[in-house]
């Protein structure tokens, strides 16, 4: 007896060395898995960052501009009309020409004007609008310099390649170092990213258009998906008959669709809701629709699995004190499942703003240079005026294609942020 | 082993013991429940006294639990179960067409054996039953039967400065006093009890046990237990199930020291059968 | 009453070995009155002198099966039969502690009365008087082992006899100490023995109650058992 003991422990000792390497195998393999994903993140972050930091800055140029009755061709009595019919680039011309007075020739002049960024003409124009008193003095505008210029001094452009191979000649050269040493200048915060919509010029493009657009886009499809979604799961869950083949189907369905390839909802949505209902393309109600019926099975499957996990002892407490129910459901069940059911809701609309593939079968793909104002007007969303910047050439464009895709990393932790505060707060409110 | 078995079940049908008794507050005759194929109570039928306690005693699965759950129509919301037979509350068929179940289980409460507070407040879950059937008109009212309750249940010293932190929170035999408290809310005329301190301490337990004795006096309590102990030491008539059958009912001293069944001899001395 | 185990094996052998400590104590008794009877008849001194000695040994073994039947409560909670059992054990053997210590009472006369002739006449009754109570009392105890309540319902109704014998015994000594009066306290310690005879088969009938009452559940104390239960 003594001895067999003795044997197995001998046994076991051995086999235990085994064993604990595998343990430590194991572990071992789990850190690594976490390490790889959080390179690749880091990697990621970084690179995005990196590379879309610089789209917040912005290069501007400091002209002194005579703002001459004879030169803009409008007095400070002039109406609407004509102010916009005033010629503000003259203005900025001979503002260039007094800082350059050398420059001679059609091409070296047109080339000094495109230092400038040619919303300048506008941003003058509105000054003048505003400031009707002010036409016949000099005043002090920062204009936003060209994309290229931009580039340049951020240092995307290298100084040292011959003139063919670089978009900015030699004596834009000469005039952005002369600028430079006047304090004429410098580099500011770009709040016209921020400001404005979609442009053709990289340096007037903004994502505020996009950025609303997508806000309009997830109210619509929260407004739907969400009650939609949890009344379809609470029925399902709660009130459905059991073991009735119609259920099971549906619920076979509403999985099948929930692996369902998003650009799939999108041809849906062009067929059903743009060719057959005649909803307008490119607005955010279609989009909304459209994202509506792809969130749809997630919440419903996300919304079942949470109130499965309320358990039987609640329901069975509140039908046993007389509760009716949809009483039942809706006093009890429903809100013990709110912090699940908000997880998932959440969850989806974060796919839903992160969507592409469907939106460009509506029509969101469009260039929009305005921010729509409703959920009818034409507007693009986040990923579409990424996947849109992302195909641009202009150099300009890149840098503001990683920082758009950093305001949607954004956006969607701010939602998963949310999403943990909506759970302690249902969480709280036991 | 077998030969005997086989032996009781000739004799199996017939309930021993005192199944009967005058003016019954509940009084069933021939239920029977079927889970789909399988039935789960045979040809049962009993009465239970009014302001007595009534204890339901039996093997695992024996259908007891079931057959509580029946007098509440708890069991409707299984979707496979059928009853027949017939059950009456004071004279009234409890399964008749025009019965609600909702007031039903107005007038026959149930305790559950897990304590299940709803994540609410102690206030909320204790006022919850009563603001469901509108039984008070005004805060002071509510309030004033809430403290009620929560007193009859012998919780209310213990709780009075916290009704407003969640009933979850309270320990397991706490717990289970607030669901006691939520049920007697409603003022129920039978109180089901379905193993309720099969989950808590001996100590809990005991506590439980006193305010069943308490609440006898006003209402009619029917018991499902494990614990053989407990049905002797609170209930005034036992009754002993044994797959899905009735085997006995008889006065709680007589089921405990001189039972007539060989069964329920078996179950309580604590013998294989 | 043997025919299922507990599903405890444990609360088995418990009550098992508390049964079989009463079925030796029984022994022990039944050895004890019957030396004492002995002893009576025969005068045997030494006999009679063990016989006054030996009862410590059932006070020790009441004792240690109390305490058995204390614990198996405590313990397992008996219920229905085993409960009964339990209770009439309790009580079986303070009857049986009690005879032992009617066995010593005549042990201690019989050692007195051994030097002293006893009335040849006497021998007889005596004689027969402590055949029926030994007889009444095998019985019992012989109900007890096999947990026989008919027969212990017939022990309890036997019972009678020894009382007649008694009454007929008492008269006989009274009309004795009347003719001889010089024999009056050799005669009152037969009439000691007699009584003490007497309350065995008193001790035997109240063991046999408790038998009837652990295997049929009906107490049969202070009834009329003209109409005897039958058991279930």
């Amino acid at each position: 007896m003594q001895k067999s003991a003795m044997i197995n422990n001998e046994i076991i000792r051995k086999r235990l060395a085994k064993r604990y390497a595998k343990e430590r195998r194991f572990r071992l393999y789990g850190v690594a898995s976490i390490t790889i994903s959080i390179a690749f993140l880091l990697t990621l972050l970084v690179n995005i960052s990196l590379n879309g930091l610089p789209a917040f800055q912005q290069t501007y140029i400091n002209l002194e501009v005579n703002l001459d009755e004879d030169i803009l061709g409008v007095t400070s009595s002039s109406n609407d009309k004509e102010f916009l019919q005033g010629n503000y680039s003259k203005a900025i011309k001979s503002s260039l020409k007094t800082l350059f007075p050398n420059v001679k020739g059609r091409k070296n002049n047109k080339a000094l004007k495109q230092l400038v960024s040619s919303s300048a003409t506008y941003q003058i124009r509105d000054f003048v609008m505003d400031n009707p008193n002010m036409i016949g003095t000099t005043q002090s505008f920062w204009f936003l310099a060209k994309d290229d210029i931009d580039v340049f001094i951020k240092g995307g452009i290298d100084r040292s390649l011959p003139e063919t191979d670089r978009r900015i000649k030699d004596l834009q050269l000469i005039w952005i170092d002369q600028l430079l040493f006047d304090q004429r200048l410098e580099k500011r915060f770009n709040f016209t990213f921020f400001t404005q919509s979609d442009s053709r010029e990289p340096e007037q493009a903004g994502i505020k258009g996009a950025v609303v657009g997508s806000l309009l886009v997830m109210l619509v499809t929260m407004l739907l998906s969400f009650p939609i979604g949890v009344l379809a799961a609470v029925y399902l869950e709660e009130f459905a008959p059991q073991n009735n083949k119609w259920v099971d189907m549906i619920e076979i369905n509403i999985n099948n669709l929930a692996a369902v390839p998003s650009i799939v909802f999108g041809l849906l949505g062009l067929a059903v809701f743009i060719g057959l209902f005649g909803v307008p393309r490119s607005v955010p109600l279609v989009g909304g629709l459209v994202l509506t019926l792809m969130t749809l099975p997630t919440i419903i499957i996300t919304t079942r699995a949470a109130l499965k996990a309320v358990p039987y002892s609640i329901r069975e407490a509140a039908l046993a004190l007389g509760a009716s129910r949809v009483q039942m459901a809706f006093h009890h069940v429903v809100p013990a499942a709110m912090p699940g059911i908000l997880t998932g809701t959440i969850i989806g609309m974060a796919q839903a703003l992160g969507e592409t593939a469907p939106l460009l079968m509506i029509g969101m793909v469009a260039f929009v240079a305005n921010v729509p104002q409703g959920i009818a007007d034409p507007s693009t969303v986040l990923p579409v005026q990424i996947y849109l910047w992302s195909d641009s050439p202009e150099r300009a464009f890149i840098e503001r294609t990683y920082a758009a895709i950093m305001v949607l990393i954004g956006f969607l932790v701010m939602m998963n942020f949310i999403a943990v505060i909506m759970r302690r707060i249902f969480e709280k409110k036991f | 082993m077998m030969n005997k078995r086989s032996e009781f079940d000739v004799e199996i049908n017939d309930t021993k013991g005192t199944p009967f008794i005058d003016n019954a507050k509940i009084s069933a005759r021939n239920v029977e429940v079927f889970y789909e194929k399988k039935q789960a109570i045979f040809n049962t039928s009993i009465d239970i006294g009014k302001n007595q306690i009534v204890a339901m005693i039996g093997p695992s699965g024996c259908g007891k639990s079931t057959f509580l759950r029946c007098l509440n129509r708890m069991n409707d919301t299984i979707q496979s179960c059928q009853i027949r037979g017939e059950i009456k509350l004071d004279n009234e068929d409890i399964y008749a067409r025009q019965q609600d179940p909702v007031l039903l289980r107005a007038r026959v409460g149930m305790v559950f054996q897990k304590p299940n507070p709803f994540s609410k407040s102690i206030y909320d879950n204790v006022a919850y039953g009563a603001k469901l059937h509108g039984l008070t008109s005004n805060q002071v009212e509510l309030d004033d039967l809430v403290e009620k309750s929560l007193m009859r249940a012998g919780l209310f010293n213990e709780v009075k400065d916290d009704l407003h932190k969640p009933g979850t929170g309270l320990s397991g035999g706490q717990q289970q006093r607030l669901c006691i408290a939520r049920t007697i809310a409603i003022d129920p005329e039978v109180i089901l009890m379905d193993e309720p301190t099969s989950a808590l301490d001996p100590i809990a337990t005991a506590v439980i046990e006193e305010l069943m004795i308490e609440l006898s006096k006003k209402y009619t309590i029917v018991i499902v237990t494990h614990s053989m102990q407990q049905a002797a030491r609170v209930s005034q008539r036992t009754a002993y199930f044994h797959m899905g059958h009735l085997i006995e009912v008889n006065d709680t001293n007589t089921v405990f020291t001189n039972p007539e069944h060989q069964l329920t001899e078996n179950y309580i001395t604590g013998r294989f059968g | 009453m043997e025919v299922q185990q507990h599903i405890s094996q444990q609360y088995n052998k418990d009550l098992k070995s508390i049964k079989s400590n009463v079925l030796s104590m029984g022994c022990l008794v039944e050895l004890q009155v019957q030396n004492a009877i002995y002893a009576l008849l025969n005068q045997d001194q030494e006999l009679a002198k063990e016989v006054s000695v030996s009862d410590y040994k059932i006070n020790k073994m009441e004792m240690e099966i109390d305490a058995d039947c204390a614990k198996v409560i405590a313990k397992r909670q008996p219920a229905a039969g085993d409960l009964r059992l339990v209770i009439a054990v309790v009580k079986i053997i303070t009857d049986l502690e009690r005879i032992g210590d009617e066995a010593e009472k005549i042990g201690r006369y019989a050692k007195k009365m051994a030097l002293k002739e006893v009335a040849a006449e006497m021998h007889a009754e005596l004689s027969s008087l402590g055949s029926k109570v030994m007889t009444i009392l095998h019985d019992t105890l012989d109900s007890f082992a096999r947990m026989d309540a008919q027969q212990a319902i017939k022990v309890v109704a036997s019972d009678a006899q020894i009382d007649d014998e008694f009454n007929k015994i008492s008269r006989l000594l009274l009309t004795h100490m009347m003719e001889s009066p010089r024999n009056i306290k050799h005669m009152l310690r037969v009439t000691w023995c007699v009584r003490a005879l007497e309350r065995i088969g008193d001790h035997s009938q109240n063991i046999c109650e408790h038998v009837v009452y652990s295997v049929n559940g009906k107490d049969v104390r202070h009834v009329h058992l003209n109409k005897p239960h039958q058991g279930d």
